[in-house]
């Protein structure tokens, strides 16, 4: 290993429950980013042994027998002498930790480490001596419920920070100035409001859903180019990759596209090696959080036209709300929705909403497969049920202020 | 007054503790007992905890927050704790190595509480491990006839937390006012 390579050292986490196994994850992701980082044993440069739960004894001998001239930290809350070893004390620090690793991967550390195993196997070529240390105090732990290992765990999934960001919530305020309007619609006339329907073939939405089932069905990386920036979509992995800020795409998503040769879409097969996109991790999405939010600055408060407005729809599961962008009443209307159908004014109706909150939910869910519509003459004959008052619907409703105080 | 309750139950590490912090009014208290039944394991006592937060509402109304300890050993008292709950957060953790047998065991566990009230299902971990994704945990809950709000979730965000308990609530009573 070079000391002076300044690429990031790879560590194997060795003796760690699953939780202790994560927060040392973490703990490199952030306190000792762009110097060291996880991976398995095999692809490691550097071993770290918590030596607080296990035989430290022969985890090192393991080790030194596995890979000989791979350096070894020690994390414990009692001070180790071990040859070859370097010790960092517990609870770790970051500036403890990057010493450690620093002291681990230089070249005179390297080369202790090299005497130390040749000795070890230098004695008519047995295995290497157990390791003299002093003694070490075993912890026990209880067992947890269901104790299993971690799975392996994906380090670069934390550095698409747009797929994990917490939802942001819309109220009936800040509505109309986050999603804008569409001329000419008067959603408080009832007649207008029925006929609020838009084509989502018109939009870029229609081309971007065309696209992900393409790529979806050739099972392979596809890139949508358009007079706008290239959209790069990956089946694989439900991601998008998108160099656009929200603003962008909410200005580009409202444009009406008259024809494909006029806006010059083009899906074109795109190689994984030779995509420079991975430079960019902060601009992938998960593909649900990405077509959400297209479909609500596409509808702006209108229905997709494929949706029949006299017959009940109904909701699959509950959207992934916590990743979403969440309009006015959503949760209401997937709460009463996911008991049974209803027709999009009914929904209004029960919830005593403006029927622009449900069309622009409807207009998501449905870009996610997440609406269906009734079928069965029973679901269009039975009508909904009223909306049963609970007895501590008062309590539930402080319960809810206070939640969003 | 009447005390009511919110249940956090799920596997060890899932978030359950650092997840009633997120929403609780004051630090999450741990309850501490000792199980001296335990010396012929490998220690002469545990510490089991369980915790506690709670939510202050107007007029001095609480709701407390329980957490299920969760070694096995003490499922005897999740009956208990679930008296005068209001319902069940359960959270999971996407990087062991089989959530859904995990869900399967903590919904089963509490199946007659679920029946009389409700649960929701936060997902943690996401970030580091994002398979399965939300979408196969609603698959293997429609194989159990289930549709309950499953969500991504970050124990620490208070946001996500938040959104979770207000699909749970939402989910017993959709005629709440929502503005």
């Amino acid at each position: 290993m070079k000391s002076k390579n300044k690429s990031p050292i790879k560590v194997a986490l060795y003796g760690m429950d699953g939780r202790t196994y994560k927060t040392m994850v973490m703990f490199l992701q952030r306190s000792c980013k762009g110097i060291a980082f996880v991976v398995d044993e095999f692809d490691a440069e550097i071993d770290i042994i918590d030596a607080d739960f296990v035989d430290i004894h022969k985890v090192i001998n393991e080790r030194r027998s596995k890979t000989p001239n791979r350096p070894i930290i020690i994390l414990s809350l009692h001070k180790q002498s071990i040859t070859g070893v370097v010790y960092v004390k517990k609870p770790a620090e970051a500036v403890a930790l990057l010493a450690a690793l620093k002291e681990a991967s230089s070249p005179q550390f390297l080369k202790q480490i090299k005497n130390i195993t040749h000795s070890a196997v230098s004695d008519n070529g047995v295995k290497a001596k157990p390791v003299e240390t002093k003694p070490v105090e075993v912890k026990q732990v209880t067992k947890p419920i269901v104790t299993e290992a971690p799975k392996n765990i994906d380090t670069e999934e934390q550095k698409k920070v747009a797929k994990h960001k917490t939802a942001m919530r819309l109220n009936e305020g800040s509505f109309s100035t986050y999603i804008g309007h569409v001329e000419g619609i008067d959603f408080s006339v009832r007649e207008q409001a029925l006929k609020a329907s838009f084509n989502p073939k018109d939009y870029f939405m229609g081309y971007v859903l065309s696209a992900m089932a393409v790529a979806k069905n050739k099972s392979r990386i596809l890139q949508l180019n358009s007079s706008w920036k290239p959209l790069v979509i990956f089946p694989h992995s439900h991601e998008i990759w998108l160099d656009a800020d929200d603003k962008q795409l909410r200005a580009f998503a409202g444009l009406k596209i008259h024809s494909q040769s006029e806006s010059g879409m083009k899906l074109i097969p795109v190689d994984q090696n030779t995509l420079g996109v991975k430079t960019k991790m902060e601009n992938f999405y998960d593909k649900d959080v990405f077509l959400w939010k297209l479909a609500i600055w596409t509808s702006k408060g209108r229905y997709p036209n494929y949706i029949d407005i006299n017959r009940p729809v109904f909701l699959k599961q509950w959207p992934n709300f916590t990743r979403l962008l969440i309009t006015p009443h959503s949760l209401r209307i997937s709460a009463l929705l996911i008991e049974g159908p209803r027709t999009l004014i009914n929904i209004a109706d029960s919830l005593k909403i403006k029927p622009q909150y449900v069309f622009i939910f409807i207009s998501a869910a449905a870009a996610l497969d997440l609406v269906g519509q009734a079928e069965r003459e029973s679901d269009e004959i039975v009508a909904p049920p009223s909306i049963k008052k609970v007895k501590s619907s008062g309590l539930l409703g402080r319960v809810l202020g206070k939640l969003r105080s | 007054m009447s005390q009511f309750k919110i249940i956090f139950t799920g596997p060890v590490g899932a978030g359950k503790t650092t997840a009633i912090h997120s929403i609780s009014d004051v630090p999450p208290v741990k309850t501490d007992a000792v199980a001296s039944d335990m010396a012929k394991d490998r220690k002469a006592a545990t510490t089991v905890a369980m915790d506690y937060g709670v939510m202050n509402l107007a007029e001095g109304e609480k709701i407390h927050l329980y957490g299920t300890p969760g070694q096995e050993r003490f499922d005897f008292m999740w009956d208990i704790l679930t008296v005068g709950g209001i319902g069940l957060i359960l959270l999971l953790d996407n990087t062991r190595a089989d959530p859904f047998k995990d869900m399967r065991f903590f919904l089963d566990s509490f199946s007659h509480f679920i029946a009389d009230t409700n649960v929701a299902i936060g997902v943690t971990q996401m970030d580091l491990s994002s398979k399965p994704t939300i979408d196969d945990y609603h698959r293997q809950l429609l194989g159990m006839e289930m549709k309950p709000p499953v969500f991504a979730v970050d124990a620490r965000v208070k946001n996500d937390m938040s959104l979770l308990v207000q699909s749970l609530i939402f989910s017993l009573d959709p005629g709440l006012e929502d503005e």
